[in-house]
């Protein structure tokens, strides 16, 4: 399948969080909440359009247990995106943003897109972390942030094609040297090579968020 | 220095009321064992003591009343207890006297095999000792209705070395002569039961003592599981558990049918079906018959055993390839491998068998037990039952710590943490195969005792706790055994080797990815070098693999067989290493040509997950391991897992040295 370019993809978060969920909505749209957990790494695609061209996601869903962090970071290398979930009805997965957030800083590339997804929206009665204190959260980490349901499906679409946007946008600024593949974008037949060599755009990095 | 002290018993408070009750018998007792006590050959009665009861259940009318004895034999000491026969009772209680005879009778116990007894003198009633074993099993409480407990334990201190615990003054300690304190704590070492249940017997004996157990068995591949039943000690010197168990232990002896209504309600939470098996860890007596004929035939099946010719010696003619798989063992040519006694005559040749062809699914249960080592090879059948008999009722020793809802502030802060570990194993074990038939489904026991298997484990070994990839590890396991005590010790076994992969600082999965690189270089190095050229030395791609054994690349049956293959140790303990490289082998053309990177490897070797076929793999890694041979063994680092840890080592005899 052709594609303008291909975008690589991390979903990070502590264990049980609906990672896997999240990934299998996008790709598959559907909920299974009976699945094997993640052991290493498993991988998901899915082709969107953003500005009428054809983008390729491919999607890394990583093991959240604190012990495989060491290999997780091995992961993060020459990713474009990354999705950090949290549960909304777990209080300490809230708590544990800012350790995978240093992680991902650490360990990928300075101007990787990360989005913050405040996960099991639906279940609002059990609710543990307010809207506001996500949206908080990403403000002060210059995050994208939407709450949504694996579940319901609501806003997961939403979440992977903003984030996808948001590259994309990095792209057509001058962001990438997207010829350079450790920016986690390699250019498809028929996609047009934006501007290369654009380091200086780094403050542009998406700061916004919407819920 | 206590020499004084350790033969006075004089501030025995039950010796006022056994001068009380001064009964004919003690009388006896001392007539007897005056007069014959000083010939040198046959047995004696040292001691004889009637009226000493137990209490099967809370109703008097139920007590089994009998006559304890101890004997001596050459110099060794034993003591029995026996029944006597009911007399004026309607035919179902006869019936059931009978059955409690015979699951009550001791029959010979040596004073080798006796770790402590406790001597209770409540103010109300009458005083009762609790004997423990060496092997941290317990009688259950002798009632002296006679009186005569002094006079019990006097005689014994007469005959065998007899000492006051230090820690607490009704505590006697037999054959103690290291610190009391020590071999307190190491008869609660769970592993000893291994060597009671499995060890080869004399004719009055229940079993032999562990050294000589491990003498017998230093020449062979045994070794290794002697190492094993060390490491297990050793891991056991931190559990934390260890500190209130004696005392737990101590209860369960009380826990007959006589305490169960009384208790019972500590174990609510669903886990007191086991006490079924618990009151059967006191029918040692079929075992103790079966012990007998066992080692009267002893001589000849030793004599029977064939002659083995060093397998590797003829079969390296016949490696290029690896052999053709055989087809799985079946029950008829198992029951060829097993004396008439169920022992395993050539361990060797049984596991080469299994190396080839696996083993029927049927016959899984009894087999896995052996290659994991829960039970010995030349064990018996009645020894295996034996020895499920003891360690379900260790099983729920276990849970019942879970749910010992904490005494100590530690004890507290632990369970914090185990609360933690709760947590992550409820919504792991939901995650599981659960598209097995076995798991699937709401509400299915089978996931609950997924869920109460690895929370056992992360309470018994409560440094290492759980981490993912357990519960994959632990599914095929309760598939196979369907028995929560039996998986749990299978898995204790597995972790023995395994457990490292588990570490917090995955030190376990780093050893063994350096050791594959090592072998990879060995076995093709243009493949080796194309990884290093690619940034892809780390091997991270295979941590899958080797974090769970292949259990996510192969389908159900298929692990099964592969795990069994690997649990062999047949070739090599490192043959799944081997089977890595055979696998990237396979694939090199692919993954050189297409130039594979990091990322597109790891999604590649990702996806050949059901796509492996596992017998040509598995005659792969055969041919490899061959080929490498000793070069291959230089390669894989000391105490690389699945071997069994040995770097450790030091630190833990040190502090074995400290608290042994």
């Amino acid at each position: 399948m052709s594609y303008a370019y291909l975008f690589k993809y991390i979903i990070i978060g502590d264990t049980g969080v609906g990672k896997s969920c999240l990934l299998l909505q996008f790709t598959d749209k559907r909920f299974q909440p009976v699945h094997d957990l993640t052991i290493g790494v498993e991988f998901g695609a899915r082709m969107i359009t953003i500005d009428n061209k054809p983008i390729k996601l491919q999607i890394w869903d990583t093991a959240g247990q604190e012990s495989f962090r060491s290999i997780t970071r091995s992961y993060y290398r020459g990713a474009a995106g990354a999705l950090l979930v949290y549960d909304i009805t777990r209080r300490e997965t809230f708590n544990h943003l800012a350790s995978w957030l240093e992680d991902a800083r650490q360990h990928a590339n300075a101007n990787m897109t990360i989005m913050l997804i405040g996960n099991k929206c639906d279940l609002a009665h059990r609710r543990a972390v307010s809207t506001e204190e996500g949206e908080q959260f990403a403000k002060e980490h210059g995050l994208i942030f939407m709450e949504a349901s694996a579940k319901t499906a609501q806003n997961v679409e939403e979440a992977f094609i903003k984030t996808a946007a948001t590259i994309y946008k990095k792209i057509q600024d001058g962001v990438f040297d997207v010829s350079n593949e450790s920016y986690g974008i390699k250019v498809g037949y028929g996609g047009i090579p934006g501007p290369s060599g654009g380091r200086d755009g780094a403050s542009s990095q998406a700061g916004g968020c919407c819920s | 220095m206590q020499e004084a002290e350790l033969h006075d018993l004089s501030d025995d408070a039950d010796y006022a009321a056994s001068q009380q009750q001064g009964s004919s018998s003690t009388m006896r007792t001392d007539s007897i064992k005056r007069s014959s006590s000083n010939e040198p050959d046959g047995a004696e009665i040292v001691y004889s003591k009637d009226n000493v009861a137990i209490h099967p259940t809370q109703f008097v009318s139920e007590r089994i009343s009998g006559r304890l004895k101890l004997i001596k034999q050459g110099s060794s000491l034993f003591m029995t207890w026996l029944p006597y026969k009911e007399q004026n009772s309607n035919a179902k209680q006869i019936e059931k006297a009978y059955v409690d005879r015979n699951l009550y009778t001791i029959k010979a116990v040596p004073f080798t095999e006796v770790r402590s007894i406790r001597r209770h003198a409540p103010p109300l009633g009458w005083q009762y000792v609790i004997i423990v074993l060496s092997s941290g099993l317990a009688f259950p409480p002798f009632y002296f209705y006679n009186g005569g407990v002094r006079q019990f334990l006097a005689t014994i201190k007469q005959h065998v070395f007899l000492v006051r615990s230090a820690e607490d003054a009704s505590v006697f300690l037999v054959n103690d002569f290291e610190n009391p304190l020590q071999r307190t704590f190491s008869s609660l070492e769970l592993p000893r039961l291994v060597s009671v249940a499995s060890g080869p017997s004399t004719p009055i004996s229940v079993g032999e003592s562990p050294l000589k157990e491990n003498q017998e068995r230093i020449n062979g591949y045994e070794s290794s599981s002697i190492s094993q039943y060390n490491g297990r000690q050793r891991q056991k010197v931190h559990d934390p558990t260890r500190d209130i168990s004696i005392q737990v232990l101590e209860k369960f002896s009380l826990v007959t049918k006589f305490a169960r209504e009384t208790t019972s309600q500590l174990f609510r939470d669903g886990h007191s079906n086991g006490f079924g098996t618990f009151e059967k860890m006191f029918d040692s007596q079929p075992a103790q018959d079966d012990l007998h004929k066992a080692s009267n035939n002893a001589e000849k099946v030793t004599d029977e055993i064939p002659v083995a010719s060093d397998p590797l010696e003829f079969d390296k003619l016949s490696l290029v390839w690896g052999k053709p798989r055989q087809p799985p063992l079946g029950s008829e040519e198992w029951a060829t491998f097993l004396d008439n006694e169920g022992r395993v005559m050539d361990s060797e040749a049984l596991r080469k068998r299994i190396f080839y062809g696996g083993v029927e699914h049927g016959l899984r249960r009894e087999v896995w037990g052996l290659l994991l080592g829960y039970y010995a090879y030349d064990s018996t059948y009645a020894e295996r039952e034996y020895l499920r008999t003891i360690k379900s009722q260790k099983c729920i020793l276990a849970f019942l710590l879970n749910y010992d809802f904490s005494i100590s502030p530690e004890q507290a802060r632990r369970f914090t943490k185990f609360r933690e570990r709760k947590g992550l194993i409820d919504k792991d074990v939901v995650r599981t195969d659960r598209a097995l038939t076995f798991y699937d489904g709401d509400d299915n026991p089978n996931v609950n005792l997924l869920r109460d298997t690895l929370l056992t484990y992360s309470f018994y070994n409560f440094d290492l706790g759980y981490c993912q990839g357990m519960s994959d590890l632990m599914s095929p396991i309760l598939f196979v055994m369907r028995d929560e005590s039996e998986s749990f010790w299978c898995f204790v076994q597995l972790m023995e080797r395994l457990g490292p992969n588990f570490n917090r600082d995955q030190s376990g999965m780093h050893s063994q990815l350096f050791a594959l690189s090592k072998l990879a270089e060995l076995l093709d190095s243009p493949l080796h070098n194309y990884f290093k050229q690619n940034d892809c030395l780390n091997y991270f791609f295979c941590f899958r693999w080797l974090l769970i054994q292949f259990k996510r690349e192969f389908e159900y049956e298929e692990t099964m067989r592969l795990w069994e293959v690997l649990w062999t140790h047949y070739l090599s303990e490192h043959l799944h290493l081997y089977v890595c490289v055979a696998v990237l082998k396979r694939y090199r053309r692919k993954i050189m040509g297409e130039q594979m990177d990091f990322d597109t490897l790891l999604k590649f070797i990702n996806e050949l997950s059901g796509h492996i076929k596992l017998d040509a793999i598995l005659r792969d890694a055969e041919a490899l391991c061959i080929c490498a041979g000793e070069n291959g063994a230089a390669n894989i680092p000391p105490g690389t897992p699945p071997s069994l840890p040995i770097d450790s080592g030091l630190f833990y005899s040190q502090q074995e040295d400290e608290v042994l």
